[in-house]
């Protein structure tokens, strides 16, 4: 009676004009902010806060889910120093894990290639 | 990334006819968690269904088409079968199947089977849905469409997807001689995945044990009881190693294993972009 549609887990709500990804400026800490990435869980959030703990201007980075029955997940980021926002240092971090996960895709076409030349004499 | 690779299924079923001995809704469920194989016409492949079908949600059509939607009939009617059997079994429940299934399109069909292996052992021809008796008679329409396995279960390609780190496994040859032959022995066979092995006296690392091991306590546990002082240094360490995994991938049917992951891997990609796109449209705003 009260169940939310499965798809309102990964589809964004349209009626409410609802942004994929939005962004809150922390007012009391310098070079802070908080990113709302909605329709997503742990996948992107887990995978973006270990890609930006490998940068090093990122002074504080973490990810949480408020509730686990909404699918919002909010992004805290910090940085060391004005001349990198939380903007800039975030979509440095995608841009990272786009050629990474290119690179992965060449590289496993390759190797099953290998394998089934090997494999299928 | 296992729960959001797109497969097809069946999503849709209008009953026509149905005297069988279970109700419409339990006859649609076990129709939508039929397994559906897309093949590229091209290279023939348990391919990804994702470049040549899109959502349906997202489509133009307003009732379904051949872009979004796939046509399966089934159409079975004891009576009408019956003469065609075999006599002995002309009184026994006839199974419906998966293998009754008939798609409109040629490059869509049920996975009846994982492998020929299994296709040979089996006694039917597909999946089988229901048995019916004298009498009985079951046709339905269905349509099967793109979707993804947080929407229902029934859109998950893998059975099993787990992945592991690859152990290192290191031998202080130093310490191993002081132990004797026996121990040594007893090292080789505590371990329940044998990692290790004895050649000509000396412990060496099995063949196989890369893929074998399961990181278990007994080997820790057995040298702790063999050292003569507690701060000795292992004989044997089997550590993690945190940057390689070992990905293991069961498919359900629908799709092969390596197609599985490179479309985990498009999708995940897809994602990022998405989030890439977003966010220029912030830096903007911001500036």
């Amino acid at each position: 009676m009260n169940a939310p549609e499965r798809f309102s887990a990964f589809l964004l709500d349209e009626d409410i004009g609802e942004e994929k990804i939005t962004y809150a400026s922390d007012t009391k800490v310098s070079n802070a902010g908080t990113f709302t990435i909605n329709k997503e869980d742990h996948t992107i959030g887990n995978l973006l806060r270990m890609q930006l703990l490998r940068d090093r201007e990122v002074r504080f980075a973490g990810y949480k889910l408020p509730h686990p029955l909404i699918h919002n997940l909010g992004l805290k980021i910090q940085t060391s120093s004005s001349e990198h926002q939380p903007v800039d240092v975030l979509s440095a971090a995608i841009e990272d894990l786009k050629n990474e996960t290119d690179e992965l895709m060449r590289l496993t076409t390759i190797a099953m290639d290998n394998w089934k030349k090997e494999n299928y004499q | 990334m296992i729960a959001e690779v797109p497969t097809l299924a069946i999503d849709l079923v209008e009953f026509t006819e149905n005297s069988t001995v279970l109700n419409d809704e339990y006859i649609a469920h076990r129709l939508g968690l039929i397994p559906i194989k897309y093949e590229d016409p091209e290279t023939s492949r348990g391919g990804d269904c994702h470049g040549a079908f899109m959502s349906h949600r997202n489509c133009s059509c307003e009732e379904g088409c051949p872009r979004c939607e796939v046509e399966l009939e089934l159409d079975v009617n004891f009576d009408l079968v019956a003469p065609n059997r075999l006599e002995h079994d002309a009184d026994l429940p006839l199974t419906i199947t998966s293998a009754d299934l008939k798609s409109s399109n040629p490059s869509v069909m049920p996975a009846h089977f994982v492998s020929t292996d299994e296709q040979e052992e089996a006694q039917d021809q597909g999946i089988s849905i229901v048995k019916i008796g004298p009498g009985q008679h079951l046709k339905v329409k269905c349509k099967a469409r793109m979707g993804i396995s947080k929407e229902h279960a029934k859109w998950c390609p893998v059975a099993v997807a787990t992945y592991r780190f690859e152990p290192i496994i290191t031998i202080n040859e130093e310490a191993c001689t002081t132990l004797s032959l026996e121990e040594k022995q007893e090292l080789v066979e505590v371990c329940p995945d044998r990692i290790l092995a004895l050649e000509g006296g000396r412990l060496v690392v099995a063949e196989n044990a890369m893929e074998m091991a399961t990181f278990t306590e007994e080997l820790k546990v057995t040298q702790n009881l063999m050292k003569k002082r507690p701060e000795d240094d292992d004989y044997v360490t089997v550590e993690h190693n945190m940057n390689r995994f070992i990905f293991s991938v069961e498919t359900a049917g629908a799709m092969d294993a390596e197609e599985i992951f490179m479309s985990s891997l498009r999708v995940l990609k897809e994602k990022l972009n998405d989030l890439a796109d977003r966010l220029t449209v912030i830096k903007e705003q911001g500036e």
